[in-house]
């Protein structure tokens, strides 16, 4: 909890496709549509952005500065120049990690009333 | 494939222009290549199904983002606009003032076209409501009791079909005796009219029955005023008439119609109504008579069956409608009748509250214009930016949306103060003013006009923007070519002010020289220094000839021994009123009359001795009446020049007789007066007969005391007098007819300030546009007017110069305006008195004033250009 200042805590809560998209980038740089497989796949396509909603949270994460898209492109010949990568900021990260946080405490919360099984150890 | 992937990039390109533009062109080309490589996906992995659930989740995603991205944008354009407003608060300012004055006629006059034309009457099924006419003729006449029933038993187009009269009774049982108004109608008339009591309940048959147990109904007006709204007046017995009345319900608050009533009361009730004599004669007409048609009834499929109740009545009693009288009925739309005096002026009203916003808009955009020019550096800086064109068009709209909004409330709050203005003026139309309110249709509409005033103050700066970005980073920054186009758009501006200035002008001029052509009509009396006030007498007490004459003859000689008393006199009504109308017809003795040909008709008047000298009448032949014309002796009456003329033709009416009981009693003629406006200035005189009170005395008459002090001030001491004879006689409508007069011309009068108002609202905000824009003219000119004088031009020819500029726009638009007054103002004919839409004067006049404004708007620039110093004008440069 200390690791994360204390401004993270306004942009909570995040909506959950928000969240989803800051989750994606959280591992590697995206473009677009690659941001749209991951979010599908990590959620065994249970989530399914659209373009439009896609887009409009890139718009708000870009202006709140909790991602930035990249100058630096992949070489030529993989790349379609209509596309745009996006990267998590510092800010956008701690954000993610309050974001998580918020949620384990509520989970631990949901445990303790035996709502939810304990997770298992490995 | 690739064909179909196309379509698709096409189909999902038109639905992206749902976003808003900025969001598009940022993320458009990328979103696009994401739903592409999508689109690919769905297909290969789940066929059309996938594709069209590809499809769904792509539409619903968009049209879920649109409204806020939307919205977001506004905000921020909104955020700037008023950083940039607090900028110059001297435009602003001046902008929301001239459109608040703008949007506020228009709501303000809406307002009235609102509850007046266009909403739909406050009865149940007010559209199936009729009034019904009987004609001889060109003369409307009322109904009688027999006619009414025999309407009611034939027709089949109607479903109620009721009765209505109004009369003046004593009503007593409060602590001082009160003259009401009283509406005498048809047991269902409520029912009808789909009208239901406040509370207590409305009059059902039996109260009708004769011999019933007397009931009232109370208006709401006369309830709040008379008895502060307690309801515990219900159930509550007053006298009237000699019997006992038992209030049995309050009405709600509807416009009453045909008059403003106190009290209702059955048909059974009214003394007169029930004479049985009354009833048997076909001819006893006065009653009015409204019918409900039956649902999917037209009104011509209502007149086609009332047209055809009036041939059986032709049939059936052909002495009472004799061929050359041209009987007939009409039947009209209660709406119509409601309304048909209202509307050429109130839709000229609007028109002008129109125009006035026209003007206003075409001022801003000027404005607009203007700052503009001041503008120029920053929107070309924010264009460098990347500020796209369409972000920049947006934004100025979005300053032009917000100052429009704020003038609308602006103008609301200015209609909304004028809102008791407005009911006064509109009563002088239509019982229907009393439902003008500031309701949501009011509001909605006044947003509506705010959006529009915004899109037209706008829409030319913004487009003269997109120009000026284009133009300025063309030209490096110069100004020079980008002025000369603003210049011609600023100049359209001006003479579109101009000639719907003069437009407003030429109408307010109409009404105001037809309004004193009225004014100085000679009514053909003098109203100066008369009181005149109303008396009906209480008919139990005073129940025959004898004594109604013997109560005013006895009055009359009172008060004309009062100080300050001139002369005194008596009438059945007083000039320019028609409440009283008796229209009747005669024979004169010695003129042929064939069977079945019409009788002449003259309007009979039931005067006292003295009232050709109170209100100075001339007696052109013969002599006034005299007080020793009383029963007993010969009958007499006097006739106006118009009857003389019209009706005796050649022959000199003084000394012959007429008979209006077809030869059994004659009347002798025995004077000629001169023609008086009875029925208003505007009206032509009627062909009139008077005959003598003491021979035909009377019930309700009213008082015409010529003074020779101001009339108001011996009121009291008639009261006074009137009390001493009887006192429980109370008097009504006490005013001077000077008062009269006035009242009876408030409605063009009225008409004519609203005009005015709005036609010198529009010369303000075009003269100072003139001004404004001269003013920015001599601004950028300066220095080619420096170079001028340092070549030797005077400052008078500077002057004439920037003078002669401004003048030829206002040439331009006062001739353009004067097209548009030739072919627009014969729309107004109908309200013109005695005046020609096309009347040279006005137009004269008109073009001087707005000239003279003109002028003298220029005035100021020009002088400020006549006195540059060139040395410091070349300098700065």
């Amino acid at each position: 909890m200390s690791a994360v200042p204390s401004n993270a805590g306004l942009f909570a809560p995040l909506t959950p496709s928000m969240f989803h998209v800051l989750l994606a980038l959280a591992g590697n740089d995206l473009h677009g549509y690659a941001i749209l497989k991951e979010v599908e796949l990590r959620t065994g396509g249970k989530v399914r952005l659209s373009t439009g909603t896609l887009y409009g949270i890139i718009k708000r994460l870009l202006n709140d500065g909790l991602i930035v898209e990249l100058r630096s492109r992949p070489a030529e010949s993989e790349d379609d120049e209509r596309r745009r990568y996006y990267r998590l900021t510092p800010q956008g990260r701690q954000v993610a990690i309050a974001e998580a946080e918020r949620m384990d405490e509520i989970l631990s919360i949901a445990r303790s009333r035996n709502l939810l099984k304990k997770p298992r150890t490995a | 494939m690739a064909a179909a992937d196309s379509r698709a990039t096409r189909i999902y390109r038109a639905l992206l222009r749902l976003l808003p533009f900025d969001f598009r062109s940022e993320y458009g080309r990328e979103m696009e290549s994401v739903f592409q490589e999508q689109h690919r996906e769905a297909g290969r992995r789940n066929g059309t199904t996938g594709v069209l659930r590809l499809w769904w989740e792509t539409i619903v995603g968009i049209f879920r983002t649109a409204p806020g991205e939307h919205l977001a944008m506004f905000g921020q354009d909104a955020g700037f606009a008023l950083r940039m407003m607090r900028k110059s608060p001297g435009f602003t300012l001046a902008a929301i003032l001239t459109l608040g004055l703008g949007i506020g006629a228009n709501s303000a006059i809406f307002s009235v076209v609102n509850a007046v034309l266009l909403k739909p009457l406050p009865y149940e099924h007010g559209d199936r409501l009729v009034v019904l006419d009987q004609r001889m003729g060109m003369m409307n006449q009322s109904f009688s009791v027999a006619e009414i029933n025999d309407y009611r038993a034939q027709s089949r187009s109607l479903g109620g079909l009721v009765e209505y009269h109004n009369m003046n009774f004593i009503l007593l049982g409060r602590s001082e005796p009160e003259r009401v108004e009283t509406g005498v109608v048809s047991w269902n008339y409520f029912e009808v009219f789909g009208v239901k009591p406040l509370f207590g309940r409305a009059f059902r048959p039996e109260d009708e029955r004769p011999g019933a147990p007397a009931v009232l109904l109370l208006s709401h007006e006369y309830w709040i005023k008379s008895f502060g709204g307690d309801p515990t007046v219900v159930n509550k017995t007053f006298t009237m008439n000699d019997k006992i009345h038992t209030v049995i319900g309050v009405l709600p608050p509807v416009p009453q119609y045909p008059d403003e009533n106190d009290v209702y009361m059955p048909t059974t009730a009214c003394p007169f109504r029930s004479r049985p004599a009354a009833i048997a004669n076909r001819q006893a007409r006065m009653m009015q008579v409204f019918g409900r048609m039956k649902p999917g009834m037209s009104v011509p499929q209502a007149q086609a069956d009332l047209s055809g109740v009036a041939a059986n009545l032709q049939k059936a009693y052909p002495k009472d409608y004799p061929e050359a009288n041209h009987y007939s009925v009409q039947t009209v739309s209660l709406e119509e009748q409601l309304t048909h005096n209202a509307r050429p002026t109130m839709l000229v009203l609007l028109a002008a509250a129109g125009f006035v916003l026209l003007i206003a808009c075409a001022n801003v955009a000027n404005l607009n214009l203007s700052r503009l020019l001041r503008r120029e550096r920053e929107l070309a800086v924010r264009a460098a930016l990347g500020a796209g064109r369409a972000r920049m068009f947006r934004q100025l709209l979005t300053e032009s949306f917000l100052l429009a909004v704020i003038g609308g409330g602006l103008g609301l709050l200015f209609s909304w103060g004028a809102l008791s203005l407005l009911v006064n003026f509109a009563a002088r139309f239509t019982p229907r003013a009393r439902e003008i309110h500031m309701d949501a249709v009011v509001l909605g509409f006044t947003f509506l006009v705010a959006v529009l005033t915004s899109l037209l103050s706008g829409t030319a700066p913004a487009l003269a923007a997109r120009e000026t970005v284009v133009g300025t980073l063309k030209e490096g920054g110069t100004q020079s070519t980008i002025g000369r186009g603003k210049h011609r758009m600023s100049s359209l501006l001006i003479v579109a002010q101009v000639a719907a200035s003069f437009l407003l002008l030429i109408g307010a001029g109409l009404m105001l020289r037809s309004f004193l052509r009225l004014q100085r009509v000679d009514p053909g009396f003098q109203p100066e220094n008369v009181l005149t006030m109303q008396i009906g007498l209480d008919f139990v007490k005073y129940n025959t000839g004898d004594k109604q004459r013997a109560f005013f003859e006895t009055l009359l000689e009172k008060i004309q021994m009062q100080s300050g008393v001139k002369s005194a006199a008596a009438s059945m009504m007083i000039p320019f009123t028609n409440d009283m109308k008796m229209t009747g017809d005669f024979q004169i003795q010695g003129q042929a009359t064939t069977p079945g040909q019409a009788l002449p008709t003259a309007d009979f008047r039931i005067v006292s001795p003295c009232y050709f000298e109170a209100l100075h009448i001339p007696i052109f032949k013969g002599r006034g009446f005299l007080q020793s014309d009383r029963p007993g002796n010969p009958d007499v009456a006097i006739v106006n020049r118009s009857a003389a003329s019209h009706l005796w033709g050649s022959q000199d009416p003084v000394g012959t007789r007429f008979s209006t009981d077809r030869g059994k009693n004659w009347t002798q003629v025995v004077g000629v007066v001169g023609d008086i406006k009875q029925y208003g200035l505007d009206k032509n005189a009627a062909d009139e007969i008077y005959v003598a009170m003491a021979q035909n005395p009377m019930m309700e008459s009213s008082l015409v005391i010529k003074t020779s002090v101001e009339p108001m001030s011996i009121a009291r001491g008639v009261i006074e007098l009137l009390h001493a004879i009887d006192a429980n006689q109370p008097a009504a409508r006490m005013r001077s007819l000077e008062q009269v007069r006035a009242e009876s011309v408030a409605a063009p009068r009225l008409t004519s300030n609203l005009l005015g108002l709005f036609a010198l609202q529009a010369l303000a905000i075009a003269a100072t546009g003139i001004g404004g824009v001269m003013a920015l003219v001599v601004g950028q000119r300066r220095h080619e007017i420096g170079v001028r004088m340092a070549i030797g031009a005077r400052p008078g020819e500077i002057l004439r110069m920037i003078l002669g500029q401004g003048m030829s726009l206002t040439l331009v638009g006062v001739a353009l305006g004067l097209l548009g007054a030739l072919w627009l103002t014969h729309l107004f004919e109908q309200l013109l008195f005695e005046v020609a839409a096309s009347d040279p004067p006005t137009y004269v006049g008109v073009a001087a004033v707005l000239g003279m404004a003109a002028l003298m708007a220029c005035y100021v620039p020009a002088r400020r250009a006549a006195r540059l110093d060139p040395l410091i004008v070349l300098r700065l440069e």
